[in-house]
């Protein structure tokens, strides 16, 4: 009330200025004409009234001057809006609700756009983006648990490089590590290893310096020891390290073992992919022996010819791909593919960002819908109000343009809160995804010029969908009989029909996002409640590279586990090169000495995976028959084993495994026996069920890449400087990197899946809420028009449990209409989403049941209390309300 | 025109304005007063005119006094040799003969 009464008083100040002003000197003219005819000898009275009829028209002529400044269209409008505001001031609740809805409407699709604008839309910082492809290679009898593309083997690449017409230029980068000085001792980079092309394919050299000289490339060997001599560092890096040193060409830093110089410094925002760059280093493949520089493990990125498409591209790379397989064994069994970059970056991002924009678009229907029916309602309400202006002489595209301006200024308003709410969320999305959505452009997430335009168009879209739809309707009134059934209000069943079709639609859509929301759910608890294998908490994980030669690889892990294991508060210490739920392994074909070799080599495979002794105890897992490793297991003696239960069951388990000895074809094979069974982790990630496995020892076979693990008796992460302290003692120019809590890496594991049911639970739960306001809504107001028939019926004998059943059934025959549609919707897009889930089906009866069920005691909920009211009329006061 | 030729010789209000035309032509254009109003109001939007409520020296209330601005002053010359050219026109079909001397 007191909004109303404050914009009143506002508006009439606005306008009224120059009314007054001009009425203030029409009536001086008369008061001047009036004093001449006075002193010409005329009457008091004679003279105004002469003055009034030289005059003319007063009235007239001061609307004649308000027309002089101001256009009639604009008046129109601006009345409108006046109209409008006031219509919404005067309904609260309503507009509440219909801002709030909108606005989360429109933030939502805002939020989800600003990802899409960053992932398709925005073009990729280099020039001529489009001509970057990236190209990999794919195996012709797809094995099984191998990708469909995989990374390039240099073997293909030197001849790809000599043969093919279609790129300017091809590249191979891989991403290794490089230990330098931090600002507190050793540190480890995230480095890009390059061969010299690379910023070719790119287009971008670096901004201060050059590119790398010829002779600088590194072999395999240097690389992997940290014999760089010339790195190009990133311009972030350079600002963070070295403050943006100008004179830092030429100068001196530490790599690896020693130190390289600096050339030259890539410019801010260049990237490789979706790499996370700090260093990048020079490769060199010797082209009689290109395999040296390591095996199908690099990234391969290339530059169009101008004019080249990627069709043409993709044919002359199959034949010369046919050629290599013919010339080369290793590559016999390889074709390629050619990508756009955008396309590989993209990647498996294309289905989740699809999703949510599906999931918000269904969002934003119900929304219109919902407005669309409260609109409707209003309308219907207010149509004895239009049918007196038409009569009155107002065109029907002039109510339609009144109603019109109405949503207009909903959807508008609604649109500006929810470019903030899009904001917001999209900020909080990004941090929130940083873990489960990654396509190397996430810092370009924001706001920008298409957003703008795409917030506006939804404005314009929904004004549309939920404002002229009703409008249109509401102005066909039939003039006559709407003013005659004023009071009766006009029960017209189309436009009813209309309203239920709507409610009908929005449960539907409510059903499936709710299907799919509890989908998700279902998934993501069932992979939160997976038996790990292993107990994360108090846990501690630090990762390294140690280099150098077996024997010292195998003392420097030994050194480093003896001096943590004696620090208070250490429970358990011991290294894995793969952490559990990493997803990487090394895996090989292997068989039992003394049994007979299978005719299939490869039918016999397992994981393989270098511990030390103690990693059971500190990752905790359980050595459930036989011993651990021990301090007896040295280079020198035999080679020992432990395998998995999944490696027992599958190989071995018609006989005790201890004591057996196996061979494997992986690095450095040596007669191994078999000392000991431990429990299944999950290796491979949360939804990958346990591989056979065999853990060797690292004392005996140490690899490079080293993770420590320890268990802390307290909160581990207080734990952590002390352990990294203590580990610098040992050497203080070996690095540790990523250092963290296991809970926490489990955690991260659970990112996606987490997001998705936080997501989409989030706004099925909107959506639940906005259907059941739409049926409630629908309710009320039909029960609202037919108090007179209710109140005729119940003087007629109908008892009140009688009104109300009928009263509900009304509502629930629209929800059970958009169960069965909604349930039937959500099992054809069944296949959608199965690839997301874990643990339960796609066409889950359960998840069904419980949907339905909710829907039912939400469609109660909004039925019962119009239905009740219904119950409650007392039929004297209805009969006589009319 | 007529107006933008009434305040080239100095600011004055309304009333004087009407006042004026009628006299200069000799009420010969006998208009209604109240149109003369609309009409300055659309030159004012034009930017022709300016108006500024002034109190003159022999009374002591607030008139509304329109003056001529720079542009009304250019529109003024151009409306003159706009209407010099046409009654020389119409002159020329009138009395043919007499143009052609």
């Amino acid at each position: 009330m007191l909004g109303a009464r404050w914009y009143g008083r506002l508006w009439r100040r606005a306008s009224a200025g120059r009314d007054e002003e001009a009425a203030r000197e029409l009536q001086d003219h008369l008061d001047l004409e009036a004093e001449d005819l006075r002193q010409a000898g005329f009457s008091l009275k004679e003279s105004e009234y002469g003055a009034r009829r030289a005059f003319g028209n007063a009235t007239l002529i001061q609307e004649e001057i308000h027309a002089v400044w101001t256009s009639i269209v604009l008046e129109q409008l601006v009345q409108d809006v006046h109209y409008a505001i006031r219509t919404l001031v005067k309904t609260p609740g309503f507009s509440v609700v219909a801002l709030l809805s909108l606005a989360l409407g429109i933030g939502a699709n805002t939020a989800i756009f600003t990802f899409v604008n960053a992932a398709f839309l925005k073009p990729l910082p280099y020039p001529n983006a489009g001509r970057i492809v990236v190209l990999r290679q794919r195996p012709l009898r797809p094995l099984q648990g191998i990708a469909t593309a995989t990374l390039v083997h240099p073997r293909s690449f030197v001849r790809w490089q000599d043969r093919a017409r279609s790129f300017e230029a091809l590249a191979l980068a891989q991403p290794v590590p490089m230990t330098t000085e931090g600002a507190d001792g050793a540190e480890q980079v995230p480095g890009l290893w390059v061969s010299p092309e690379l910023f070719r394919v790119f287009g971008v050299r670096p901004f201060l310096g050059q590119e790398f000289s010829s002779q600088s490339g590194l072999g395999r060997v240097e690389a992997r020891d940290g014999r760089v001599s010339e790195v190009i560092l990133s311009q972030a890096y350079w600002q963070r390290r070295f403050g943006g040193d100008p004179d830092i060409v030429g100068k001196m830093i530490p790599a690896g073992r020693a130190s390289a110089v600096v050339v030259g410094v890539m410019p801010a925002g260049f990237r490789v992919g979706s790499f996370n760059v700090d260093v990048y280093t020079p490769m060199r493949i010797e082209r009689s022996r290109p395999e040296s520089v390591g095996s199908r493990s690099f990234l391969c990125i290339g530059r169009l010819g101008p004019g080249v498409t990627l069709k043409s591209a993709q044919a002359e790379m199959e034949l010369i791909a046919a050629q290599v397989a013919k010339e080369d064994a290793i590559e016999k069994e390889f074709g390629v593919i050619v990508t756009s970059l955008r396309d590989y970056l993209v990647g498996e991002n294309r289905s989740t960002l699809l999703i949510l924009s599906a999931v918000v678009g269904v969002i934003l229907l119900i929304v219109c819908g919902n407005l669309a029916s409260l609109l409707l309602t209003r309308g219907i309400g207010r149509q004895s109000e239009l049918a007196v202006r038409t009569a009155l002489g107002a065109s029907r595209w002039r109510i339609v343009q009144q109603l019109g301006v109405e949503s207009l200024i909903l959807s508008g308003l609604g649109g500006v809160i929810g470019l903030c709410f899009g904001w917001a969320g999209s900020r909080a999305l990004a941090s929130l995804s940083e873990t489960a959505v990654n396509f190397g452009q996430l810092s370009d997430v924001g706001l920008d010029g298409r957003v703008l335009a795409f917030t506006l168009a939804l404005v314009g879209l929904t004004t549309v969908l939920f404002g002229l739809f009703p409008a249109w309707q509401v102005s066909q009134v039939d003039l006559q009989a709407s003013m005659k059934s004023q009071r009766r209000g006009a029960t017209g069943g189309g436009r009813v029909s209309t309203r239920s079709l709507l409610v009908i639609a929005e449960v539907t859509l409510a059903v499936v996002l709710l299907v799919g929301a509890s989908l998700l759910l279902r998934t993501f608890s069932n992979l939160s409640d997976v038996e790990l294998g292993f107990r994360p908490e108090n846990v501690l994980t630090m990762r390294t590279l140690v280099v150098g030669s077996a024997d010292s690889r195998a003392t420097l892990t030994g050194a480093i586990l003896e001096r943590v294991e004696s620090l208070p508060g250490v429970r358990a210490v011991g290294t894995i090169q793969f952490l559990p739920l990493a997803g990487m392994t090394n895996q090989g074909p292997f068989h039992f000495i003394g049994r007979p070799m299978p005719a299939d080599p490869t039918s016999m495979e397992s994981d393989v995976s270098t511990v030390s002794s103690g990693y059971f105890a500190a990752i905790g897992m359980e050595v459930l028959r036989g011993r651990d490793f021990g301090t007896e297991d040295r280079m020198a003696s035999p080679r020992v084993a432990l395998v998995n239960e999944a490696f027992v069951h599958k190989y071995s388990h018609e006989e005790d495994p201890i004591g057996r000895v196996i061979i494997g074809d992986w690095s450095n094979p040596k007669p191994t026996a078999i000392v000991g069974v431990v429990n299944d982790v999950r290796q491979n990630g949360l939804a990958a069920e346990p591989r056979p496995t065999v853990f060797l020892a690292q004392s005996q076979v140490p690899g490079y890449l080293t993770n420590l693990v320890v268990r802390t008796a307290m909160d581990p992460v207080v734990m952590a400087a002390t352990i990294r302290r203590e580990v610098r003692q040992v050497d203080p120019r070996q690095p540790f990197t990523d250092i963290q809590p296991m809970s926490h890496y489990v955690s991260t594991q659970l990112a996606r899946p987490r997001l998705y049911a936080a997501f989409v639970g989030a706004f099925a739960a909107l959506a639940l809420f906005l259907a059941t306001i739409g049926l409630y809504g629908l309710l009320a107001y039909e029960v609202s028009q037919r108090t007179h028939e209710i109140g005729l019926r119940m003087a007629l004998g109908a008892r009140p449990g009688d009104v109300v059943a009928s009263a509900m059934w009304q509502g629930g025959r629209l929800v059970l209409i958009g169960l069965t549609l909604g349930t039937l919707t959500a099992f054809a897009l069944s296949s959608v989403v199965s690839d997301l889930l874990f643990g339960v089906h796609a066409t889950d009866p359960l998840t069904y049941l419980a949907v339905a069920f909710v829907f039912g005691a939400a469609a109660i909920l909004a039925t019962f209390l119009p239905a009740h009211r219904a119950a409650v009329i007392d039929p004297l006061t209805a009969l006589r309300y009319e | 025109m007529l107006i933008l030729r009434t305040l080239a010789s100095g600011p004055s209000h309304g009333h004087e304005i009407a006042k004026h035309i009628q006299r200069t032509t000799d009420e010969l254009l006998h208009v209604e007063h109240g149109s003369l109003y609309p009409a300055l109001h659309r030159l004012e939007r034009k930017g022709w005119l300016s108006a500024k409520w002034e109190t003159p020296r022999d009374r002591n209330r607030e008139f509304k006094y329109y003056r001529l601005t720079a542009a009304g002053r250019k529109q003024l010359s151009r409306e003159e040799s706009k209407w010099n050219r046409m009654t020389k026109a119409i002159a020329q079909i009138m009395w043919p003969s007499e143009a052609e001397h």
